[in-house]
């Protein structure tokens, strides 16, 4: 428990230390909002109050996602290179730990992601929710995130390729779920490809809470598809790098 | 290690090795590279399990959070922390151990105290080396693993780092490091294990080791070609090679052996005295295996 806590201290500080990514992975969402909340969209235009919740709600996603894919893989690959995944084996610090230091320490991350892009929503746009709706919203992209985060770790495992590929896969999700632009404004064969993505999948519940409509079972179901995926592919790729003489 | 293998797909990195090491002692693992040490060394702190054969330390499987609370490590090609200062890197070990010595004492060891506040990988070379093994010492260790410690180091570290060393042997603990230099360790090891492809080759005290693989040469040109027969039967002489007038001795004690030449007034000129290298002896250790 104390190597837990004193391992996720470090882990917190480092991340706050790391400045350019650090406000890279904070700032991408906030400045994409505002980049892109006064676009005038003809489909949009005529609920505009509600795209300014629902546009609010797509960055906070797209922000979760990039920590998640983009920042925990690179930091997981750059760990794993310079040794210290090993060295920490050799000390009494369990592997459990290890990964649950990562895992709240990203937890944080996406709580500081979401109440960012909400207090810009609310204080720029004035965009204003009962108090649970927040809460709801927060807590589903904080389940939400797991297959991401376990794509995170599977993107960990491509050594210096990790940060070109972590930021591709990131922005080609984002892109074709529908993050940056409302899939019904998309050409019409992209439409049935954005439904398949899991970063959709992630965005749809959260959207529908916004908009006081029941979670679609399916939205979870198929996100549930792809946490297994994903976390199966990590458990192989663990394996896989176990099997290697890396030392 | 009782009969350990360990293989990577083809690659036989370790095999059939079985090596008992007794608490206090200190022990160096001497090879080329490839030899298997740091493999050795990996199975021993439980990194990696065996392919066969089985592995003990302190009595407990190597792996255990329990052991891995009473062992130090200092492994080759790691880098320290990042964006970490060395206090924190010192304080972060420190949270894994249950019995954590004081940051203070573990920074004055190392020598570390005005670097306290640097961030720990802009330390110098030497510098950050000597952060290594203060990491692996925090947590107070029993047993000591270091593989190639120094490494990257420069002549002041070095001479610190052995200070720092055998302080740690007196106080009755053990020590088991590798290294490709055996004079590096001669004074610090009581018992040396030579590994070469995998396998232990020889494994005797220092003193021994180095009569055995630190041998010399000695060379000269003989009027008298007729009398190098009785060469062969110096006591001190292991080998001859005669080529015309040219000799060449192997002999574990070249002193004795010039003294004799001159004592007895042979005929004899372009005397030459040569160390053997580790690699030669390597090769010579690996041949007399290979006949018994």
């Amino acid at each position: 428990m104390r190597a837990l806590w004193s391992q996720w201290k470090m882990d917190m500080l480092r991340t706050v230390r790391d400045r350019r990514v650090f406000l890279l992975t904070m700032g991408m969402p906030i400045a994409f909002y505002f980049i892109f909340i006064d676009e005038t969209n003809p489909h949009l235009s005529a609920s505009a109050p509600l795209w300014k919740g629902y546009f609010m709600v797509s960055m906070a996603a797209f922000g979760v996602v990039g920590s998640a894919v983009n920042t925990l893989g690179v930091r997981l690959a750059a760990e794993r290179k310079s040794g210290w995944v090993r060295w920490f084996k050799t000390t009494p610090l369990s592997p459990v730990a290890y990964a649950l230091s990562k895992i709240l320490t990203q937890l944080v991350l996406s709580l500081l992601i979401v109440a960012a892009i909400f207090a810009v929503a609310h204080f720029d746009q004035g965009v204003t929710l009962k108090g649970e709706k927040w809460a709801e919203i927060l807590g589903w992209l904080w389940i939400g995130s797991i297959p991401f985060a376990a794509l995170g770790v599977v993107i960990g495992f491509f050594g210096n390729a990790a940060q070109i590929l972590g930021t591709l896969v990131y922005l080609t999700l984002s892109f074709l779920g529908g993050l940056w632009t409302p899939i019904s404004t998309m050409p019409s064969p992209l439409q049935p490809v954005a439904r398949l993505m899991p970063t959709y999948r992630f965005a749809a519940p959260a959207w529908a809470i916004l908009e006081n409509k029941p979670v679609a079972i399916n939205d979870v179901l198929i996100l549930g598809v792809y946490a297994v995926l994903f976390i199966g592919l990590a458990a192989l790729a663990q394996k896989w790098q176990d099997a290697r003489p890396d030392l | 290690m009782q009969a350990c293998s360990k293989h990577y797909g083809q690659h036989v990195a370790v095999s059939d090795v079985t090596l008992r090491i007794v608490r206090g002692q200190a022990v160096a693992l001497l090879g080329p590279n490839g030899a298997g040490k740091t493999t050795s060394l990996a199975l021993m702190m439980g990194l990696t399990s065996p392919s066969h054969g089985s592995v003990r330390l302190l009595g407990a499987l190597p792996a255990s959070p329990q052991i891995h609370a009473k062992i130090g490590v200092m492994l080759q090609n790691v880098s320290v922390p990042d964006r970490l200062t060395v206090l924190e890197s010192v304080n972060l070990f420190r949270g894994f151990y249950p019995h954590p010595l004081p940051a203070a004492e573990v920074l004055e060891m190392a020598g570390l105290e005005e670097d306290r506040r640097q961030m720990a990988s802009r330390l110098s070379g030497g510098k950050m080396r000597r952060l290594q093994f203060a990491l692996a010492m925090v947590g107070n260790p029993d047993v000591l693993f270091l593989d190639e410690p120094t490494v990257g180091m420069d002549v002041q570290s070095k001479r610190l780092f052995w200070e720092m060393l055998r302080q740690f042997v007196e106080d009755q603990r053990t020590l088991i490091l590798t290294t490709h230099d055996l004079h590096e360790v001669d004074q610090i090891a009581d018992r040396v294990v030579v590994l070469n492809r995998g396998r232990i080759v020889a494994d005797a005290s220092p003193e021994h080791i180095k009569m055995q693989i630190g041998g010399r040469q000695v060379s000269f040109v003989i009027q008298d070609a007729s009398r190098t027969v009785d060469l062969r039967h110096w006591p001190d002489v292991t080998e001859v090679q005669i080529a015309g007038r040219h000799v060449i001795l192997q002999t574990q004690n070249s002193d004795a052996v010039v003294k004799r030449l001159i004592q007895e007034d042979w005929p004899v000129s372009d005397l030459m005295i040569t160390g053997v290298g580790l690699e030669e002896a390597f090769v010579r250790l690996t041949a007399r295996e290979g006949e018994l």
